[in-house]
């Protein structure tokens, strides 16, 4: 069975090596204003291609906009 | 990343990094006193300077505007260095001997009595010590200019130009608020606030938040709202072909980077609101006119604004920018609204497509989606009150029903154009996708004045980012935004530098939706305006005594009732089977997964017709929801209760009601 993660209570194939910017190419969530939260804890924008999600983990990536 | 090693500290730097910020990062402090980060440097005051070692040679820089290219060893306090700060101190306190700002720096570097006498010695606690932050700070963040420099050595001061007051000046008051000394004072104000120090405080920040954030975050400055048609089509909710479809491959050819690199010419704010630094009106200059009355005329267009492009370009399948500028500028011009011509036109090339209109019956205009001669024909004729252009000039509501009188239509015509038919209350549909948000699909359809996004843009609350899951949560979020957005407009304020711009800490308060910090600054901007104290909660009451209000005057007038909150089923779902077709996965999905139906050897006709079933129920039930959360009757309609719990059961409103 493929290990797999939950993005915004989503399912996705989990990758070897999946940093945060791999999952909003994934996503193809291109919209900038994000707050990405792994298992409940805040990620920073700058960590995006250093922080590696585990396997069956929780993403939220919380898009910042209410206006439009 | 390049190493570095400051005072004996070492770390890794990107490229460009000015030693003061890799210093700061070190917690190594460096005085400076011309510095902000929001603005260049002026490299007026050198207190900065620190020591650098590159291989064998040393030299003094300024560390603010010292960018780091190579590995460099740094030494923030040799003897030199402080020997120079001194000096250098010295000299301003013998010429500003009571600013305070250079008294802590002496203090701090221990320089009492300056040995020589300065020949203009300024005795002005709030004297101006040329340090340029204003200057560069009006230029920079606000692309005003207003205020240089003139004169030389000791006669050097800051002016507006002629020394004389310039009317151009908006009154932003960056340049006080940036200003270490005191020295720039605003003098009228006017709008006569109770407490204007208060308003400014909060709009120096929104200022500032736009300075160092937006470039990376919305862009405004740069290309204004139009940044959306990418990011819209990237989330298949820019409107295609009469919002058939939510992206199309032909998008790059009208996104914000066509716009930018070869149409807008103008990086000025644009005036709207005095002061705005946000300045995201766009304009297109010496644009060439290929139709119409001005045809080969060279013309400045205002704009586009993302629905423009959204309504104008993909939603008539017309992928191509000249076609959007020329449509922008002849609406301006004919005083036309382009969400209202664009969805109208819309409507008319479905119905074209599906033989509900022919060429003979549009008096030749062959009304394919992607015509664009045909489109902007449509446009003209509606000016000059001509040909089918005045039929579509009357918007979907009236449309649906000559077409229903005029031609021989079956039932299932008729039925079809109310299915497509993208409008509500009589107001045509905004350019956003709604099929696969059902709060959005509130959001339009629950307006009061009809089909537009201005009360409540929850798509990504709701489809992307799953935070409003239950008919309750929906229901709320469609009681407070659409009254927290009211109040901009009884406020007579632009809602764009609520959330088109975060603090960069938004992500960490409770409600980022909410934008919090930018909340707490509409509230003192209206206690500083009137000086009455109210809180964010009142914020919302206030609103929705008004809304309250709105809906009853509705209802007296025959609408404002739950009928008149219908939509049509396009914005809610899948009409017709390539439509469904196109998305199958996704609805294929939704009906095993959240409907329980089984879907093997269904047609897609039975498939479609269920989930429209379902979709349908939602919306009753979301009105139902919604209803009771904003304290209204199952049919929509305020309750006496609700107007005396707001004070608002004055006797008309009774009278109203009674009925
Ligand atoms: S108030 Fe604003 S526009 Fe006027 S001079 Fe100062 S920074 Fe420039
Ligand atoms: S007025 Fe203030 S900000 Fe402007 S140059 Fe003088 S001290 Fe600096
Ligand atoms: S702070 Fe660097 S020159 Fe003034």
């Amino acid at each position: 069975m493929k290990k797999k993660i939950t993005v915004n209570k989503q399912e996705i194939d989990w990758e070897e090596n999946m940093t945060i910017t791999r999952i909003l190419e994934v996503m193809n969530y291109t919209f900038k204003m994000l707050v990405v939260k792994v298992d409940g804890k805040l990620i920073k924008k700058q960590d995006y291609d250093r922080f590696v999600v585990s396997a069956h983990a929780d993403v939220k990536v919380i898009h910042l906009i209410s206006g439009g | 990343m390049i190493k570095i090693n400051i005072d004996g500290k070492k770390t890794e730097v990107q490229n460009g990094t000015t030693i003061l910020s890799a210093a700061k990062k070190l917690g190594i402090d460096i005085p400076t006193l011309c510095h902000q980060p929001t603005v260049e440097a002026y490299d007026a005051c050198r207190l900065c300077v620190v020591d650098v070692t590159d291989g064998k040679k040393t030299k003094m820089v300024t560390s603010c505007n010292y960018p780091i290219r190579k590995e460099i060893e740094v030494d923030t306090k040799s003897d030199k260095v402080i020997k120079t700060r001194k000096t250098l101190i010295e000299m301003m306190l013998s010429r500003w001997p009571n600013v305070r700002a250079i008294k802590n720096l002496a203090g701090e570097y221990e320089v009492e009595k300056p040995r020589m006498k300065h020949p203009k010695i300024d005795y002005n606690p709030n004297a101006c010590i040329l340090c340029g932050l204003c200057v560069n700070a009006c230029s920079e963040i606000m692309w005003e200019d207003i205020i240089g420099f003139a004169g030389r050595g000791d006669k050097r001061k800051v002016v507006m130009p002629f020394e004389e007051h310039n009317i151009a000046c908006v009154g932003c008051s960056t340049c006080e608020n940036i200003c270490p000394t005191g020295a720039i004072k605003m003098v009228e104000d006017p709008n006569s606030p109770v407490d204007g120090a208060r308003i400014k405080k909060y709009g120096y920040n929104v200022t500032k938040e736009m300075a160092q954030l937006d470039a990376d975050q919305c862009d405004m400055r740069g290309v204004g709202t139009a940044h959306l048609a990418e990011i819209m089509d990237d989330y298949d909710l820019l409107p295609t072909m009469n919002y058939q479809y939510g992206s199309h491959n032909d998008t790059p050819n009208i996104s914000s980077p066509v716009f930018k690199k070869k149409y807008f010419t103008q990086g000025l704010p644009d005036g709207c609101y005095l002061g705005c630094s946000m300045a995201c009106a766009k304009t297109a200059e010496g644009f060439e006119l290929k139709t119409g009355p001005y045809k080969g005329e060279k013309v400045l267009v205002d704009g586009p604004e993302y629905e423009t492009v959204g309504g104008c370009g993909s939603n008539l399948g017309i992928f191509d920018p000249e076609f959007i500028l020329e449509s922008n500028f002849y609406c301006d011009t004919y005083g036309l609204d382009t969400i209202s011509y664009a969805t109208s036109t819309a409507f008319a090339m479905e119905c074209f497509e599906h033989g509900i209109l022919n060429k003979e019956r549009t008096g030749g205009l062959d009304l394919r989606f992607g015509n664009k001669e045909a489109a902007m024909e449509v446009l003209h004729q509606m000016a000059r009150g001509e040909g089918f252009g005045v039929t579509i000039g009357q918007g979907i509501r009236r449309m649906k029903k000559i077409f229903a009188e005029e031609y021989d239509l079956t039932d299932a015509q008729i039925d079809f154009m109310q299915d497509i038919g993208m409008e509500c209350k009589g107001m045509e549909y905004s350019e956003y996708v709604t099929k696969e948000s059902l709060a959005q699909q509130g959001g339009y359809g629950l307006a009061l004045k009809g089909a537009q996004h201005d009360e409540a843009w929850l798509i990504f609350m709701d489809m992307v980012n799953k935070q409003i899951p239950t008919f309750k949560d929906k229901a709320e979020a469609l009681h407070y935004f659409p009254m927290f957005r009211t109040w901009f407009g009884l406020m007579g304020l632009c809602k764009l530098p609520w959330n088109d711009v975060e603090p960069i800490d938004n992500a960490e308060t409770d409600e980022p939706a909410k934008v919090p910090a930018h909340l707490e600054g509409y509230v003192n901007f209206f206690s500083g305006m009137t000086g009455k104290e109210i809180d964010k909660f009142e914020l919302i009451r206030q609103s929705e005594r008004v809304y309250n209000f709105q809906r009853v005057f509705n209802y007296r007038l025959g609408f404002g009732t739950r009928e008149h909150d219908a939509i049509p089923y396009r914005s809610a779902g899948p009409v017709t089977i390539k439509e469904y077709e196109s998305r199958s996965e996704r609805y294929d999905k939704e009906l095993e997964e959240k409907w329980d139906y089984d879907i093997s050897g269904k047609t897609t006709e039975e498939k479609r017709d269920y989930l429209r079933k379902m979709r349908e129920d939602a919306y009753e039930k979301l009105c139902d929801a919604v209803y009771k959360r904003r304290g209204w009757d199952s049919n929509g309609v305020p309750t006496l209760e609700k107007m005396q719990e707001l004070k608002m059961d004055i006797p008309e409103v009774k009278k109203v009601l009674a009925k």
